[in-house]
């Protein structure tokens, strides 16, 4: 058995999603910007300008790598595959942090690309946390799992889904990525109270926070990252830092890319709204 | 099978669907019904994957116009994404066109598809070195007679029957689609990467082929022969000489391998 490293990773402050529309800025310009995450699987490649530009941004930024394929809760093998790439990615780049989904991605080889939830049942619990352990021995430290949005409603659910992410990372001993915005969305769409959610989090195990936008369906809201971070899910961050005290936060935006100034806008908003309640918190 | 994996495999087909089809373990609540919910992941899946493929296919979108959406939820649908990186679902799409009725039957379709996918794949193919026009100085004469030319690794040859170079010139440009041509003969196109920079250009036979032996190892001596068969007389040393410069100054080649390595 290999030895997970189990140290706390550090504090980094307030940081960006890494996207190649800022590329060239995020190096060029004094900005705020504390640290970057990557997806992992944008540079899991064999060479080329992403990873000459990775390289130019490990030595400027501390690094978090988010991947979006680990498929935890699959129930196919774990593609050692892609754990021997995310490995070499991480040995290469000595990111802060590995993270992925709390999800799982397809089955039978399929790849639906999506973070598809899971029912938050017994046996759910079970092979999730079987597989965190395998995952975190393979790359010898502890992961960090995202919370995600859900739009389906599991008939034979037997946990909420904060009971199941609490209980996957005491019983794992994983960390937890906590997205603010997922909450909100996941809180809409199945009626329930963010606020109970976000008190069901163990506080010692919560890594990282993301923030983001979303968008109004017909009757659901949909987590699709291109929008500012509207007024409730600043709301709900306020209510998280009071909880969780100083969690490295960033914001992720995927699409609709505005201007960076926007997104160091919203960052700057981030800072001032925490920094006081972080304090008090602590 | 557990019945976790029963149950994602079945909600795994009704998310691939083309169809909507209800799941007895899905239910809807007075927010949303199970129906619209799953709906979501249903038009994500294919919405994903179509601008994925979109955007590592711009000369195939080009030559296929209106029909584009079409043809790749056929290839979605006959073909499920089975990599890690959502990019590499392409991979087969170019095999799908020749094989798949209707675009059997119009090579230019699979063309352009090979196109775009031998430029993606060329854009984060493995760091080699180049060697520079000093390296070329530097053999001996007694040594060209065994000399390799190695060429980059990354480095494809494309055979086209149609002008869909001509699309991917005019896409990157932002310049006005072309007429789709039929050529006589099919065209050879290299593909490869200098530096960071993919490029992409005709070539003709008799410089394919010697490119090609020289991907075989074929010593400097065996490419004169071959230069000699295709080049007047008195003329191939000299033709031969111009052409690998072009190949050094491109960064088509990657190492000199001394004769008896």
């Amino acid at each position: 058995m290999s030895h997970v490293d189990n140290e706390r990773p550090p504090y980094l402050g307030y940081g960006l999603g890494l996207r190649v529309e800022y590329y060239q800025e995020l190096l060029d310009r004094p900005h705020s910007v504390d640290w970057l995450e990557i997806v992992s699987e944008n540079y899991m490649v064999p060479g080329g300008l992403p990873l000459v530009w990775l390289e130019r941004f490990r030595a400027r930024f501390p690094l978090a790598m988010h991947g979006v394929s680990l498929s935890i809760g699959g129930t196919d093998p774990l593609d050692e595959g892609y754990l021997a790439r995310l490995d070499a990615l991480a040995r290469r780049i000595e990111p802060a942090w590995v993270s992925d989904h709390l999800c799982w991605t397809g089955v039978q080889g399929v790849n639906l690309h999506d973070l598809m939830p899971l029912p938050y049942t017994e046996e759910a619990l079970d092979h999730v946390v079987a597989r965190v352990r395998q995952v975190q021995e393979r790359l010898r430290r502890r992961i960090l799992l995202e919370n995600v949005s859900s739009y389906i409603r599991f008939a034979d659910a037997q946990l909420e889904e904060w009971e199941f992410l609490a209980e996957v990372a005491r019983r794992a001993d994983c960390l937890i990525l906590l997205d603010i915005n997922n909450v909100y969305v996941s809180a809409r769409n199945h009626g329930f109270d963010a606020l109970r959610y976000l008190d069901g989090i163990p506080v010692e195990r919560v890594q990282q926070f993301h923030l983001a936008g979303h968008e109004h369906g017909e009757a659901l809201l949909v987590d699709t990252h291109d929008a500012p971070v509207p007024t409730p899910v600043w709301t709900l961050y306020e209510a998280a830092v009071r909880r969780f005290g100083a969690v490295s936060t960033m914001i992720e935006r995927d699409d609709h890319m505005p201007p960076l100034s926007e997104l160091l806008a919203e960052l700057e908003h981030a800072r001032r709204l925490a920094a006081p309640l972080a304090k008090a918190a602590a | 099978m557990s019945e976790l994996q029963a149950l994602q495999l079945r909600l795994q087909r009704a998310v691939m669907a083309s169809a909507a089809t209800p799941l007895a373990e899905l239910v809807g609540d007075g927010i949303a019904d199970a129906k619209s919910r799953l709906a979501i992941y249903r038009h994500g899946y294919r919405a994903r994957l179509r601008e994925a493929l979109g955007n590592e296919f711009p000369t195939l979108a080009s030559v296929a116009g209106r029909r584009f959406n079409a043809l790749l939820d056929r290839y979605i649908d006959a073909c499920p994404s089975e990599h890690y990186n959502l990019r590499w679902h392409g991979a087969g799409l170019a095999a799908f066109l020749r094989y798949a009725l209707p675009w059997r039957d119009r090579p230019a379709f699979a063309e352009a598809a090979e196109l775009d996918w031998a430029i993606s794949t060329c854009f984060d193919a493995a760091d080699e070195p180049a060697i520079g026009a000093e390296a070329l100085a530097a053999v001996a004469p007694q040594d060209w007679a065994e000399l390799r030319l190695l060429p980059q690794q990354h480095l494809q040859w494309l055979a086209l029957s149609t002008n869909v170079d001509a699309f991917r010139t005019a896409v990157d440009a932002a310049a006005a689609r072309p007429h789709l041509r039929r050529r006589a003969r099919p065209r050879r196109l290299l593909v490869w990467r200098q530096e960071l920079t993919v490029r992409y250009r005709a070539v003709e036979p008799a410089e394919a082929a010697l490119l090609a032996a020289a991907a075989r190892g074929e010593p400097f001596a065996a490419l004169c022969e071959l230069a000699a068969a295709d080049a007047p007389p008195g003329q191939a040393v000299a033709r031969l000489a111009t052409l690998l410069r072009q190949w050094v100054d491109a960064g088509l080649l990657r190492e000199l391998q001394a004769g008896g390595m």
